[in-house]
Order: structure tokens, then sequence, then C-alpha cells
């Protein structure tokens, strides 16, 4: 018990101290995770309403692959998307692997399938009037969808939330793409993997503390953009 | 003269089920027409198509004398000459004046000529001052007099109202009654659905009856044999 405590009095110590290694750790992850959600969102509630909404062949099909892909490993999709921008690789001539940006490609690809799905049960569980009440309003039909998509916003809302909630703590996408390196790829999640390794408990357990804390405000200030 | 909508042979299934199937029917211009029938005799489903959102599976579709073909870019320019009122309108989350405004808003129409009309048609329906106020804090009859306010604002050419006075308080259903029956001498047609006989009769519309999803009978509501004849022997089809 005694342990945790010190550690806990350590933790908050380099919090206060404004420990640079820390803060750069942060920076990082909040980076990466941000970027990676508006992209992922940018392809996912459209794919998520889309579905909701066309009939198209194999529908039940592409619902089903999208729920298999929400529980889709870290590991994988980091293996993936490292096979194709690793030198050998299709797009290996980017040069982006371990660097911020292939953290941010992995990092999207796990999150489109939470957001679409997500966004499309916001759109089962919506009004079946919607539409066509815009539609005989004159709207086209792009503009009755994005009419439908803000009556849903608080559904999408939640999508976005649970998708940067995976974004955030997740680790095996930034470890394998981002390579971990020190002040440049190394997140919050990866260096509390490295520094609880090698015995660092307290630094571990203060990166932990500020995972909290960010998801915290994160997650506030999307409510609070929620009930606006 | 050329009538605003023509239907020949149109059929409607839903599964097995033929919910409409209109040999021929023609709606003239200005004109206001009652659609009555009971429960599931297609009343809905034919003022879906009206309005073009519903395709029907078989038979043609006239609307000004063109063939309606459903192409997307067509059905976009056809339904902002044609508003349906659904029976129970769904009011956008909001303000009364953002729900009145959105059918102006889509057509590109902004600023100062768009609160006017908003005002116009919200005074219209009864309902000045309220464009500020929540839908939420909404009556029934105030939910259906907006909804008739946002389908008005647009003066299209064809209102169609899926049973507009069911269940609507006195007030809100006299104040509907008297505007649906003034819009055919401003030049709208209006199609409307009615369970109420009284209604029909009020309103002085031809009839329409629908039974099993055919057309069973058109003629003034006085002329008791529209309940009974034919469309083939009535007048103008």
């Amino acid at each position: 018990m005694g342990f945790v405590r010190e550690s806990f009095g350590t933790a908050v110590g380099l919090i206060l101290s404004l420990d640079w290694e820390v803060f750069s750790a942060v920076r990082t992850s909040v980076g990466v995770a941000l970027w990676s959600i508006v992209y992922s969102s940018v392809l996912g509630i459209p794919a998520g309403v889309l579905i909701g909404i066309r009939e198209f062949p194999l529908k039940r099909t592409v619902i089903t692959l999208l729920n298999t892909l929400m529980a889709l490993p870290t590991v994988v999709v980091g293996l993936l998307v490292y096979g194709l921008i690793s030198r050998q690789g299709p797009l290996g001539a980017w040069g982006i692997l371990f660097t911020p940006k292939a953290i941010i490609i992995g990092q999207t690809v796990l999150a489109v399938p939470i957001i679409a799905n997500y966004t499309l049960s916001a759109v089962r569980g919506a009004d079946n009037r919607i539409i066509s009440t815009a539609l005989t309003l004159g709207a086209s039909r792009l503009q009755s969808a994005f009419q439908l998509t803000r009556e849903i916003r608080f559904g999408v809302m939640a999508a976005v939330i649970a998708g940067f909630g995976r974004v955030i703590s997740e680790v095996g996408v930034a470890m394998m793409l981002g390579g971990n390196i020190r002040g440049y790829t190394r997140t919050m999640t990866t260096a509390i993997a490295l520094e609880t390794s090698k015995g660092e408990f307290a630094f571990g357990l203060a990166l932990g503390i500020i995972l909290m804390i960010v998801a915290l405000i994160i997650n506030l200030l999307l409510n609070h953009l929620q009930q606006r | 003269m050329i009538p605003q909508f023509n239907l020949t042979s149109v059929r409607k299934r839903f599964g097995e089920r033929v919910v409409l199937d209109v040999e021929r029917l023609l709606l003239w211009s200005g004109r206001l027409y009652i659609l009555t029938g009971p429960n599931g005799s297609g009343k809905s489903t034919l003022l879906s198509i009206l309005a073009f959102l519903t395709k029907p599976d078989h038979g043609d579709l006239l609307f000004s004398g063109e063939l309606v073909t459903w192409a997307a870019d067509e059905l976009s320019l056809l339904r902002k000459r044609v508003t349906l009122l659904h029976q129970f309108p769904y009011l956008f989350d909001g303000t009364v004046f953002g729900n009145v405004a959105y059918g102006l808003k889509v057509r590109g129409i902004r600023s100062e000529a768009l609160r006017r009309s908003v005002d116009d048609s919200l005074e219209l329906v009864g309902l000045n001052g309220f464009d500020e106020r929540n839908v939420g804090q909404l009556s029934g009859g105030e939910t259906r007099r907006v909804a008739l306010a946002r389908a008005l604002v647009l003066n299209p050419d064809i209102l169609l109202l899926d049973e507009p006075l069911a269940n609507v308080d006195k007030e809100s259903a006299d104040l509907l009654e008297r505007l649906i029956a003034f819009l055919p001498s401003n030049g709208t047609t209006v199609v409307m659905s009615t369970h109420d006989p009284h209604q029909g009769e009020r309103l002085k519309g031809e009839v329409i009856r629908l039974l099993d999803g055919r057309v069973n009978g058109i003629g003034n509501y006085n002329d008791k044999e529209a309940q009974i004849c034919p469309p083939m022997k009535m007048h103008a089809i």
C-alpha cells in the first residue's frame, strides 16, 4: 500500500512539475487521437448514414462486417497497416512508418467501424418521417440526409465519443506503427507500457492519471457540444 | 386543358398485398379533392405517390402532361411543386421559425425575404409570435398548424393533406378548415384525405372514394351517387 501511495505522490509531483517527457507523451497522444477522430468521423458518419437510409444488395453482410470490425484487435490493425506502409509495402514510398502520421492512419482504421456502427444504430432508431418530411419540403437527397444527421446528432456525438475512447486508450497501433520513439511517437499508453516494464511505476501512474483526466476533459467538451 | 395529375393503371404492393390499384384518375388544377375511404383503403399511399415520395410498382403517372420517370433529378424538381402534410407531422428539432423556414432555405432563399415569408405564413395559421418557440412546447393542434405553415410558406402548386383535421382541437380544426377551403381560389390544388364525412360536406370539394385500393366513386359531396358509382360513369375522367 505504501508503495502505491509513494508512487501516487511521485506521479502528482511529475504532473505538477510539468515534466517534459510526460507532457510530450500527452501532446502526442492527444494530437494523433484528435486527428484520427476527425478523419474517422469524416468517413464513418456518412458511411453509417448511407448504410442506414439506402437499400442495396448485401446490406446485411456489410452490417455484419461492420459489427465484426468493431472488435478488431489493435495489433491486427497495426499489422495490416504496417504491411501497407513498411518499405516493402505498396505505400512504402511514402516513408511514414514510425511517424505520428502512421499512428493516425492506424487509429482511423480502428475508429471508422465504431463511428459508422454507432451512427447506423442512431439512424435505425430515428423517426422514419424525417427523410420524407425533408423531401416533401423540397430538400434534395443530400439535404435530407444532412437533416437526418442533424436530428440524430446526439447519437452521432455518442459515436464520436466512443471512437475517441477507443483510440486514446489503444496501445497496439501506436506501438507497432509509431515505434514508441521518445519525444516523437511515444504516446501515453506506449509510455505507460514501457516505463512500467522498466520498473518506473510512478511515471506510468502519472501518465495513467493524465490519460484519465484528458479523457474526462474531451468527454466533457463533447458533452457540452452535444447539449448546445 | 391538361390535368395536373393523370394516373393510368397505377398499382402499389406492399409484400403480397396490393394497397393501391387505380385504373384511371385525373386531378385538375385549382380544385379541392377529398379522399375518403376506410382505414387501409389506400388513401395515404395515393397521397405519397402524388407527392413523388413513393414510386408505384406499375402504371404511368403524368404530371402536367409529362410522364414522371422517377429519376432523382426530376423528383427533386417535382417535389418543389408538391408538398405533403403527413397525418402525424414531424417537426424538426429546434424552433418554429427553423421549421417554417426549412423549405425556403433548401431553395436558397435567405435573409429578409425569408423572415417576411415565415412571419406571413405563421400569421395565416394564427401563430404570430411563435417563431422562437421550441417545437417541444407546442400542443398537438399547434404542431399541425406549424406543419401547415411550413407547407404554405412554399406556396406549392399542389398541397396534399393526410387527415389534417384528425385529433385536432376545435379552434385549430376550424381555422385549418377555413384555410383549406380558401386555397383552391388562390390557384392551389388541394387533395385531402379524411374520415369525417361532414368535413367533406363543409369544404364542398370533389370526393374521391377509395375502397380496397380502388377508386370506388368520384363526384361532388352532395351527389349521393358518388358513394356508389364506378368512376367511369362520373364526370371528367
